[in-house]
């Protein structure tokens, strides 16, 4: 990071022996980590301590973790969250997703998983309202309405299947980041071992023969060799 | 006593009653006569027939409606014990993710990890693949899945041509025969999810590779049969004891010999289940020392 502070982390679960050990481990990967037991808390830890970003839980006693989502955003807060889910319908995570988290990790992870994670959502938030928190967003002549689940190009309205659309907007609302297959797997589909990784490359064919995206000169998915995707095009919100 | 039986009883049993109080009115009232009257045989024949034949025909019907109710019953009883089921993967899923995740990061605190700590980690490592396993199982049960046309074809070819692939790549070998047909028409599409399809594909080559020698046989068939598109794939492996077949649908078995071979005993409950929740149905033909056929049927789109 450029930033020579250690950025804070506010570090949300109810169980102990969880924020016992991912609050040292996060500590020894370079943040400053701030814990609290429940969304109210949090809340109450976000005003004190001011975090670069939260990590929560999701079922928690109290105030849950979604409802600290919505609650910081109807604030017009946009501190960054990542939410660690065992919500496993892709649906879950879209209608999550769209009430302003971030990103998403299920438990049971890597802590090293997590710190990449965090770093990764670190470096595309600089302030302000994000990406995952609108309702309409451009790159070119593509438009992609979220809430309406209803993709444009020049003007027309194409035909996409769901998961094609989700995986679009996921890669829209996280630009410029290369996404492992792993990770849009279960970050999209849910299903962490069922469904093998080409399932994603299946989708993205689909989303450039749709689109009318050519691989060779993409104007909004690349294929990152030996890695995975990246949405190359300059997204803006509306 | 529920109200269907004594409504039955009230109306079987009121005819009788008013017959047996207006008969002893009669012989109370001392006006005993006789009731003489000619009928002719045929007329005694036909409606002698036609009582037994209401009397056979009610006996039925209250049969027909008890075993209606049985399986009623009985299906009711199927849905709660799987609703039940759910709810317990559902609960253990939430139960062990917490303790893994601590485990997973107090492991990784411990900048020099002693050997023994090593294997803790990888078990660790292990359990949390399970806990992702059992989870994605039963998300699956409940989870909307996408009906979209699919070719079911095409995914079998991409699925066997990928797996060959990796058998080369792991430097195993397996004779794979792919047929599908042509003629009168190629097979026709299934409405689904194609990504759900392509693990029930894989899974069942998974396994057809697993539990058989190397250079054993496997023929891929499609198939169209009445309104269902039917996949079979059949392998000269191993094959499953007839004791053991009835349980190679349920989470977590496995059979004696399958237990040398790594696995979590989860690949065949996953084919189930996404072949029930597409409408279709699977069906296991095996003879130990032989191989093992797996009959994969869905829906016409």
């Amino acid at each position: 990071m450029s930033d020579p502070r250690r950025p804070r982390v506010l570090l949300v679960d109810d169980e102990e022996a969880i924020t016992s050990t991912l609050g040292p481990y996060l500590e020894r990967a370079g943040f400053e980590v701030v814990v609290a037991a429940d969304g109210e808390e949090a809340l109450e830890r976000h005003t004190e301590s001011r975090p670069d970003i939260v990590v929560s839980d999701v079922l928690m006693p109290g105030l849950d973790g979604r409802g600290l989502v919505r609650r910081l955003r109807q604030s017009e807060t946009w501190t960054p969250v990542i939410l660690l889910t065992q919500v496993d319908e892709a649906s879950e995570r879209a209608a999550a997703l769209d009430e302003g988290a971030d990103d998403y990790l299920g438990k049971p992870f890597l802590p090293s998983e997590l710190v990449s994670r965090i770093r990764a959502v670190l470096r595309r938030t600089i302030g302000g309202r994000p990406l995952s928190a609108a309702n309409l967003l451009l790159s070119d002549s593509l438009e992609l309405d979220r809430s309406g689940r209803r993709t444009r190009v020049d003007g027309r309205t194409v035909d996409l299947t769901p998961k094609a659309v989700a995986l679009l907007d996921y890669l829209m609302a996280h630009p410029d980041e290369v996404h492992t297959r792993e990770h849009l797997l279960s970050a999209l589909w849910g299903f962490e071992f069922a469904v093998t990784t080409r399932a994603v490359d299946h989708r993205v064919a689909e989303l450039r023969r749709v689109l009318g995206d050519d691989a060779q000169r993409p104007r909004w998915i690349e294929t990152v060799p030996g890695a995975g995707y990246r949405f190359c095009g300059r997204v803006v919100q509306r | 006593m529920s109200r269907v039986r004594i409504t039955t009883l009230v109306a079987v049993g009121t005819p009788l009653l008013l017959g047996g109080l207006t008969a002893g009115a009669v012989v109370l009232a001392r006006v005993n006569g006789s009731f003489e009257i000619t009928v002719p045989l045929a007329t005694v024949l036909v409606v002698t027939g036609a009582l037994v034949s209401a009397g056979v025909w009610a006996g039925l019907g209250v049969r027909s409606a008890l075993r209606a109710r049985e399986e009623q019953g009985f299906a009711a009883g199927a849905q709660q014990e799987r609703e039940a089921h759910r709810r317990f993967v559902a609960r253990l899923d939430h139960e062990l993710k917490n303790p893994v995740t601590a485990i997973r990061a107090a492991l990784e605190l411990d900048p020099d990890p002693s050997p023994s700590l090593g294997v803790a980690a990888a078990q660790a490592g292990r359990l949390a693949n399970l806990i992702g396993e059992l989870r994605s199982l039963s998300a699956l049960e409940t989870s909307a899945i996408e009906r979209v046309p699919v070719d079911l074809a095409a995914v079998v070819r991409d699925e066997t041509a990928a797996f060959s692939e990796d058998l080369e790549v792991r430097g195993s070998h397996r004779d794979i025969r792919v047929q599908l047909p042509a003629a009168p028409w190629p097979l026709p599409s299934v409405a689904g999810d194609a990504d759900l399809l392509a693990v029930v594909v894989r899974n069942l080559l998974v396994n057809a590779a697993k539990y058989s020698d190397p250079d054993a046989r496997i023929e891929i068939r499609g198939s169209e049969d009445s309104g269902f598109v039917v996949v079979e794939v059949a392998d000269t492996g191993w094959g499953i004891p007839e004791a053991e077949q009835a349980h190679v649908w349920d989470e977590l078995w496995r059979g004696d010999r399958a237990r040398r071979v790594e696995g979590s005993g989860l690949g065949l409950s996953l084919v189930r289940i996404v072949a029930e929740r597409h409408g279709g149905d699977v069906a296991v033909r095996s003879r130990a020392g032989s191989g093992t056929s797996v009959r994969v049927r869905i829906p016409t789109a």
